[in-house]
């Protein structure tokens, strides 16, 4: 026993942070498309302001005043402070929440085993950061940022990554696509690294969206739109398609057009932006609450949990001495029905196991313990589980479980 | 994680601030040399020449700091990259519960109550009822909507029952941990005493004990504390009786102790009045009571069980890995294919392996005893009785198969 709690106890820190790379990934690829904007920002300016410092110097050769112009790179390279600075605080940010979340899992690490208090305080936090996450995916953002706020974990949970991630799924529900561009803009790098389509599948959104007018003048900008845009398609099948469309209506019958033109496309780019966003930040696309949730019911589920027999161990109107087991809650039982439930390969029953003339099996001790609690009756016991049977003491038999 | 904790630490020296610095020194650049071209416009081109390479070499300055950012976030990328190397994200398969956002809203609604979250929980219920404009892909099933609707006002209606249980738990838990007053316990556990004692739980006769003992100790009385072996007595006489059948030794005892009240420390009751833990022992079994009333676990389910998946999770995605390689499934869909051990306090339920099959009992199949005691599972016993005399696998004592009977664990 002591030798089988010593390795169910063990915590390997390593293996128990699957669940919590995003926590380190989401704010490095913040950081990292922070970065990228500032040097945008300052590859734009320099350029301009040596080209103008140039044509300066060249037109006050020719004698034209060169105040003017030197104002107008001083308001711009002010324009270009202020941008940066924001941008440092943004830095200062999201440098400080990695810091925290470092330090967070640091603290795993230092927890000796599973039984510790210590433990228990960091999984509490964990759940809160699960719930939060959970909370955000479907897009219950105050609830999210209330949880957050309460518990004090603002800084261990990304709130605004997912607002923002929320906020376009939801334009292009609507058929807006213009955040999306945007943020395909600001993520471009990071997009071609991973392969994604999702640009291109917007441009030719934007490109249906021309045909279906059916006017003259849109369709010429559709083919304008299309070359520009379309032809980087490795899949000329793709292009092909597209140029197609031309030729249907947009009350086309044509299978092959007629899901171009249909509606479900919006629904089908909210989920490919999903999926690229939950990618880009390393976020699982099943929400790691529920992943644990999967894993932890079936761990604890046992054939007891849903049998019609109430179970003898850890039932509600039994043993004041033991809790209710989590599967039999009323919060967790429906959804447990559909787990498979945990493997044993060893029985598990309490010391000194006795049946009663009803077949119950119960540790002696705690059968006992129980009816000293009830104030014994003499020579009589009672099933802790059904408070209408009583049996004589010699009634209860010795039962051997192996 | 030290490591990476390490390689964050250069963040603190490598940050846009000399970024920023440096744009300033190119703002200053220009600055003086517009006050230079507005003194004297004549050197207007001379000045203009000379801006060029130092504004230019500013902007280099720029860039290098830029530059070094960016390979720090570089190395720390790659320190992750490598902490994290061999953990794709996990996919234990099977997922059952994406179907189920109903039931996982629930079990997250009764988890906020229990927890006395009740501004975020009633946040949340609002939330997730489904907006008359919500996306169209959910107005496709009206069927299912009005389903979930319903639900979701079954969780309200149930919910506000709930939260004002719940609200009730910790009025008293507050009462009795921070202000150590027992009274609402007290009338609590007398308003179920028939519940209470129906699950053998003596709890109501423990809030008094631990009065009597507050009393004695003169909780309450700053400036005679002597009063408090009086109060305790008069107290005693007026409760005690109603516990005097079934609490007969205990009474005594506490009774008994009013005669050392000169000198608690060295009296042998000394046990029952200096127990610093005894609050908290009660402020538990109170919790617990309270919760299985209820028919809720003391401790929140889905603490409980989201923990217990965090533990469990390595195996999974392990055996995952492992399945997906050898292109097998699961043989058995109610059972998981390997052992998941959890730590001692996450096993609730008395577990059966039958030790002629190895298989763990189940509803169809229970476990049934031999009248020789002996456990073994109802087709292992089909299997070696074949309806005549059997000798039982593990004493030489025979049988019939409808001598066992069957048992419940």
């Amino acid at each position: 026993m002591a030798m089988n709690e010593l390795t169910t106890t063990k915590l390997n820190a390593d293996s128990h942070l699957l669940l919590d790379q995003p926590l380190l990934k989401v704010p490095n690829e913040l950081g990292r498309k922070n970065f990228k904007t500032t040097q945008r920002f300052v590859e734009h300016e320099q350029k301009t302001i040596l080209n103008t410092l140039k044509a300066t110097a060249t037109a006050s050769l020719a004698g034209s005043n060169p105040l003017e112009s030197l104002d107008g790179m001083i308001t711009r390279m002010n324009t270009l402070k202020r941008k940066l600075e924001v941008l440092q605080e943004e830095e200062k940010t999201i440098n400080a929440q990695s810091r925290k979340r470092i330090q967070h899992l640091q603290d795993l690490y230092e927890i000796p085993s599973l039984a510790d208090v210590k433990y228990d305080e960091w999984s509490r936090v964990r759940l809160n950061r699960l719930l939060v996450d959970y909370l955000l995916r479907n897009g219950y953002l105050e609830s999210a940022r209330q949880l957050a706020r309460e518990k004090e974990i603002e800084e261990l949970v990304d709130v605004d990554a997912f607002v923002q991630c929320h906020k376009i799924e939801g334009n292009l529900r609507q058929g807006d696509l213009t955040q999306c561009l945007n943020w395909c803009a600001d993520n471009s790098k990071s997009l071609k690294k991973i392969n994604s389509n999702l640009e291109i599948e917007l441009r030719l959104q934007q490109y249906i969206e021309l045909v279906r007018t059916a006017e003259t003048q849109k369709k010429v900008e559709a083919i304008i739109h299309a070359r520009k845009y379309l032809t980087m398609h490795s899949d000329s099948e793709f292009y092909y398609k597209a140029a197609g469309l031309l030729n249907f209506p947009a009350n086309t019958e044509a299978d092959r057009y007629k899901e171009l033109y249909s509606s479900d496309r919006y629904t089908y780019l909210a989920s490919l932006f999903l999926r690229t966003h939950h990618t880009l930040f390393s976020l699982p696309s099943t929400p790691p609450l529920q992943i644990a949730l999967s894993a932890g019911l079936s761990a604890l589920k046992t054939p007891s949990c849903h049998s019609s027999h109430l179970s003898s161990s850890s039932n509600p109107n039994s043993t004041s001495t033991s809790s209710l087991c989590p599967i039999c809650s009323i919060e967790l039982n429906d959804l447990a029905r559909g787990v498979p439930y945990a493997h044993h390969t060893k029985s598990f029953v309490e010391n000194d196991p006795v049946v009663l003339p009803n077949g119950r099996i119960y540790g002696r001790e705690r059968l006992w313990g129980f009816n000293e609690k009830l104030g014994w009756v003499e020579g009589k016991v009672r099933d802790p589980t059904n408070p209408t049977e009583w049996y004589g003491v010699e009634e209860v038999k010795k039962v051997f479980i192996s | 994680m030290e490591a990476l904790l390490e390689e964050h630490r250069r963040y603190d020296n490598v940050h846009l601030g000399h970024a920023v610095n440096d744009c300033q020194r190119t703002i200053d650049l220009l600055v003086s040399a517009r006050d230079t071209i507005a003194a004297e416009p004549q050197k207007a081109s001379i000045a203009l020449a000379k801006l060029n390479n130092p504004v230019k070499q500013s902007f280099d300055k720029i860039h290098d700091d830029l530059k070094a950012i960016n390979s720090i976030q570089n190395k720390y990328t790659k320190a992750l990259d490598k902490k994290f190397k061999d953990k794709t994200l996990p996919d234990i398969g099977n997922d059952v519960l994406s179907s189920q956002s109903r039931l996982i809203n629930r079990a997250i609604a009764m988890h906020l109550l229990r927890e006395g979250q009740f501004s975020v929980a009633s946040t949340f219920l609002q939330e997730a009822e489904p907006q008359p404009d919500a996306a169209d892909g959910l107005m496709q099933d009206v069927r299912m909507r009005g389903m979930w609707e319903r639900d979701i006002a079954n969780v309200k209606l149930h919910s506000e029952g709930l939260q004002q249980q719940f609200a009730e738990m910790y009025h008293i838990l507050h009462e009795l941990k921070q202000q150590r007053n027992l009274d609402p316990a007290i009338r609590w556990a007398r308003s179920n005493s028939k519940n209470l004692d129906q699950r053998g739980s003596n709890l109501e006769f423990e809030l008094c004990r631990l009065q009597f003992v507050a009393l004695y100790l003169g909780y309450g009385l700053h400036n005679s504390p002597s009063m408090g072996a009086v109060r305790a007595w008069e107290y005693a006489k007026q409760e005690f009786p109603s516990f005097q059948q079934r609490y007969t030794k205990e009474t005594n005892q506490l009774m008994g102790s009013l005669v050392y009240s000169a000198n608690l420390t060295a009296s042998p009751y000394r046990q029952y009045f200096y127990n610093d833990s005894a609050w908290e022992d009660v402020a538990n079994s109170f919790t617990r009571e309270f919760c299985s009333l209820l028919g809720l676990s003391a401790d929140s389910p889905l603490y409980i069980a989201a923990t217990a998946g965090a533990i469990a999770l390595p195996t999974l995605v392990k055996l995952r890995a492992i399945m997906k390689d050898k292109r097998t499934e699961w043989t058995t869909e109610d059972e998981l294919p390997v052992d998941t051990p959890l730590p001692p306090g996450y096993q609730f339920h008395s577990i059966f392996v039958c030790p002629v099959s190895k298989e763990q009992s189940t509803e169809t199949n229970p476990p049934m005893m031999m009248p020789c005691g002996h456990v073994i599972c109802k087709e292992s016993l089909e299997r070696i009785s074949k309806n005549s005399r059997f000798k039982c696998p593990y004493c030489p004592s025979e049988s019939h198969y409808q001598d066992a009977k069957q048992v419940y664990l």
